[in-house]
């Protein structure tokens, strides 16, 4: 039988027995996120409420252990992950809409709410929360506040970051304290700004005040079917050029079609190369000229078909098989790398030819499932990890692709953040200077080194040094100098 | 005291090479009857990190300056060596249309990039008073949404990327070229609204919009301001895709109207906009009016086809006021104007001209002169409807007994702590800001 730790002991009588986990066996769920790295993280916490949280960090501090904060786990760059041990303070069970204001179009919640909950009680005051990431069935605001998580449905409404007017946050150092204001008047600096995207490394939310925006009347959602994906791709320039700002204008590939379709039966050809989703809404009478004119260009490209629907069971179905593409890759290989690269929307066609080409130099199935209105592009690179060297011929084609993004003018990612995949890579966009402004601003939030440490920033005492050769390597062969 | 200015200008003339210390000339650089020793117009960003290095390591304080149409916004500088004058930095840096964004250089006049845009059927949607002479980089360091903050957010919302020069001459930058980017911290954000306190701004990258197929612009006259305001409220709830929504008082749309909003006439008044495709934005004004009907209103709708200058014109009323006046500045939810608006009549019933956006929560008023004690009472009396009041104008007098930007919230502790990390010394706007930053 395993005893705690004193640490352990100090956590258990602070927030009770029942809500800190310490067991091996039971750790092992934490030691994952949706990457393909691992940390190991010597106790789970699960405050039920703000108090608890500063009483957790403050424990953490005597014992200088490393905090790390958590959400539902479902981040794709490791920003979960306990790289150096420690405790990971689990925010689930602060899982309370706490008050939602129609009138001036706001609610307060924990951080703990599932974004699709969310979305649904907005849904019943006739409002809606626009960030919907792939993964709304699970995770949690309080990560997507971390990550400045984005969606489909961004194109239109922005980012987490467009639509978070306030935080409660717990400083590093066991601060609490509120920042922002309901309407953006307080006086100072945008605090809600900075830690927006921070990705859990200056503190911990404990509410959030958002902003939600309007339903629209009407939606159309259009899907198009392509032989190339050149003809998508331009077809994706065209809408972006004509004026329009769709709701959302997403693409999925052959390969993600031959995952999703035996599982969901979205009724898409399999030897189809490309799908267009194109959502317009507003107004009745907008969505009827504009799905009109959306349409006409969609068929410029010469499509094999153009279906259409306004009907919301029916659009649901057109949404199918880019809403669950990730969850259907099971089907063609055990594991998948998804990169999250972003580039000027006119690069879009080179960009996505140069993927497809360094794919098939590493011998590694991709499948491509992105938000093509925005140029944020989500490779995902299949693969078997028990096949020995594939792990690593994953890691050097994402490198790869990453730079592609970046000399094209683009960006490491676009929305599920840098955290510890991505850290070797930040000073491909960033000089040392641009670097260290960011870490002063981290500096001003108090003692913060041991607080997700690992992440974000490049190497890192601790921080696994051996486990990043590969990126080291990468940054070697194509120098280190790019876009900054 | 004038022997001691006049070695300062000669001392500082031999640390730069094109420094301006006429006298005269830095007249126009004055803030608060504060007038620099000397001024620099930059015309490169190398330019401005020269100056930078060279400031911080003689220890000068230095006023970024841009189209200077908010260089009284804040306390008076505790001190004021230099005018850094970044107009000249006024370049396009890349524009690729059919990505909708683009990277200026800060100098650049709103005015300017929009005139730019329109070429391609575009625009960066900002309304700023007077955007003839802001600067992007002096509206990014204001940072504030405007009458149409609503539909359009603020800088903030538009801010892709940024380079700034830091205190000491680094030059930095965040973000990137690219419409959504999470790689590192968004350091834009940090700087849009710093009023020039953490670095020098010197070059945006916006993400865009195109320009709506249609613009729609209504007016009504009501029978008073509190009238106009409940018939703009229900429009706002019955209409939320409305573009704008601004209620006038007499005096504010006389002076709109010698600005250039024809439309208005002397009368308590209610301004609706609608855009997108044309039939789009006729059904979101007709539901709005519908709601504006339905609240009483029933004089006559007017419409015009000059909608820009009108609106612009509505939006220069913010820097009507000259500094023998006051000009606060209150922003609120939405749901609390009509309150709001009853208790700040009552207590200043010398205020005559009043501007308040229905939809996005911001109320402006002018008053011939208020003191210290009425402010504090009126920031306590408004603080449980969730009100921020800020004294945008007023004589510097007055400035130097009050806090215009009201007492400091809860996150000042973390203010201090970043403004030591990124200007240590306190030489940019040194004073100017929130909680003495």
């Amino acid at each position: 039988m395993k005893t705690p730790t004193p640490m352990v002991q100090d956590l258990i009588d602070a927030i009770g027995e029942q809500a800190v986990v310490w067991h091996d066996d039971d750790l092992l769920v934490y030691e994952y996120d949706g990457t393909i790295d691992r940390g190991n993280p010597d106790v789970i916490a699960l405050p039920a409420n703000t108090d608890d949280v500063v009483n957790l960090i403050k424990i953490a501090n005597r014992y200088d252990a490393p905090v790390t904060p958590r959400g539902a786990g479902t981040g794709l760059s490791g920003g979960a992950l306990a790289v150096k041990g420690g405790v990971i303070i689990g925010m689930n069970r602060m899982r309370n809409i706490l008050h939602v204001d129609p009138e001036n179009k706001t609610a307060l919640v924990q951080p703990g709410v599932v974004n699709l909950d969310l979305g649904a009680e907005a849904e019943r005051h006739g409002l809606a929360y626009a960030p919907d990431p792939s993964s709304q069935r699970a995770c949690t605001i309080g990560g997507n506040v971390a990550e400045n998580a984005g969606g489909p449905h961004t194109l239109a409404w922005g980012t987490t970051t467009n639509h978070v007017l306030a935080l409660e946050l717990v400083t590093a150092d066991g601060e609490v304290q509120w920042i922002g204001h309901e309407t953006r008047d307080e006086p100072g600096y945008d605090l809600v700004g900075c830690v927006v995207g921070s990705e859990g490394t200056v503190g911990i939310v404990t509410q959030v005040l958002v902003r939600l925006v309007p339903r629209p009347t009407a939606v159309r959602t259009m899907l198009a079917v392509y032989d190339s994906v050149r003809q998508a791709s331009n077809a994706v320039s065209a809408v972006v050029a004509s004026g329009i700002v769709p709701a959302a204008l997403e693409m999925i590939d052959k390969m993600t079609i031959a995952a999703v379709e035996p599982v969901l039966n979205t009724g898409f050809p399999l030897d189809a190369e490309a799908v267009l989703l194109v959502e317009v809404d507003g107004p009745e009478s907008q969505v009827e000229a504009e799905g009109a004119r959306v349409e006409g260009i969609l068929n410029r490209f010469e499509p094999r078909e153009v279906r259409s629907a306004t009907d919301p069971e029916e659009r649901e179905h057109l949404w199918a098989g880019r809403k669950g593409a990730i969850g259907a890759l099971g089907q063609i290989m055990p594991n998948y790398y998804l990169l999250d690269g972003v580039v000027p929307r006119t690069k879009l066609p080179d960009v996505l030819d140069g993927v497809y080409e360094i794919a098939e130099r590493y011998r590694l199935p991709v499948a491509n499932m992105f938000h093509a209105g925005d140029g944020n592009l989500h490779p995902c690179l299949l693969f078997d990890e028990l096949e020995p060297g594939a792990t690593e011929r994953v890691l050097d084609a994402g490198g790869e692709i990453m730079r592609l993004c970046v000399d094209a003018g683009g960006a490491i990612t676009g929305e599920h953040g840098v955290g510890l995949e991505k850290r070797d890579y930040l000073p491909w966009i960033f000089t040392e200077a641009d670097m260290d402004t960011m870490k002063s601003l981290r500096a001003a939030f108090g003692p913060t080194e041991n607080f997700n440490p690992c992440k974000i920033f490049p190497k890192g005492h601790g921080c696994g040094e051996a486990g990043h050769q590969h990126a080291q390597h990468q940054i070697a062969k194509f120098g280190p100098k790019a876009f900054v | 005291m004038a022997d001691a200015e006049a070695a300062g200008a000669s001392e500082i003339e031999t640390l730069f090479d094109d420094v301006d210390t006429d006298t005269a000339r830095l007249q126009r650089y004055e803030v608060d009857r504060r007038t620099p020793r000397a001024a620099i117009r930059a015309d490169t960003i190398a330019h401005v990190e020269d100056v930078q290095t060279q400031a911080m390591s003689q220890d000068l304080a230095v006023v970024p300056v841009g189209g200077r149409t908010m260089l009284d916004l804040g306390m008076p500088p505790n001190r004021y060596d230099l005018a850094l004058d970044l107009t000249g930095l006024n370049r396009v840096v890349e524009y690729e249309p059919d990505d909708f964004t683009i990277t200026v250089e800060a100098g650049m006049t709103l005015a300017d990039l929009q005139r730019l845009l329109a070429v391609n059927g575009q625009f960066l949607p900002l309304d700023h008073p007077r955007f003839e002479r802001a600067t992007l980089g002096g509206i990014c360091a204001v940072g504030r949404g405007g009458l149409r903050r609503n539909s359009f957010g603020g800088p903030r919302d538009w801010l892709i990327g940024m380079r700034m020069v830091k205190a000491d001459g680094t030059p930095v930058k965040g973000g990137g070229r690219v419409v959504k980017n999470v790689s590192g911290y968004d350091l834009p954000k940090l700087f849009a609204g710093s009023l020039g306190t953490l670095g020098i701004i010197v070059e945006l990258t916006f993400k865009l919009r195109p320009h709506p197929a249609s613009d729609q612009i209504v007016a009504l006259n009501a029978p008073s301001f509190e009238a106009a305001l409940g018939a703009a409220h229900a429009a706002a709830q019955a209409a939320p895709f409305l573009n704008g929504c601004v209620v006038l008082s007499p005096d504010a749309a006389a002076d709109a109207r010698g600005l250039g909003a024809k439309i208005l006439h002397d009368q308590p008044s209610l301004l609706l906009r609608a855009n997108g495709l044309e039939s789009a934005a006729s059904e979101v004004l007709s539901q709005a009016l519908a709601a504006v009907r339905q609240s009483g209103l029933d004089g006559p709708e007017r419409t015009t086809s000059a909608i820009v200058e009108t609106w612009q014109a509505v939006a220069d009323l913010e820097l009507q006021t000259d500094n023998r006046h006051v000009r606060l500045r209150v922003g609120l939810p939405p749901g609390n104007l009509g309150n709001a608006q009853q208790i700040l009549s009552q207590q200043l019933p010398e205020a005559s001209s009043w501007i308040a956006a229905a939809d996005s929560g911001l109320m402006f008023l002018e008053i011939p002169s208020i003191d210290a004690e009425t402010i504090d009472r009126l920031r306590r009396q408004l603080g449980p409807l969730q009100a921020r009041l800020t004294v945008e104008t007023a004589p510097t007098e007055l400035k130097e007994t009050i806090n215009v930007w009201g007492p400091a919230g809860p996150g000042a502790r973390l203010m201090h702590n970043i403004k030591r990390e990124f200007d240590p010394q306190s030489l940019l706007n040194p004073g100017r800001y929130v909680d003495g930053i």
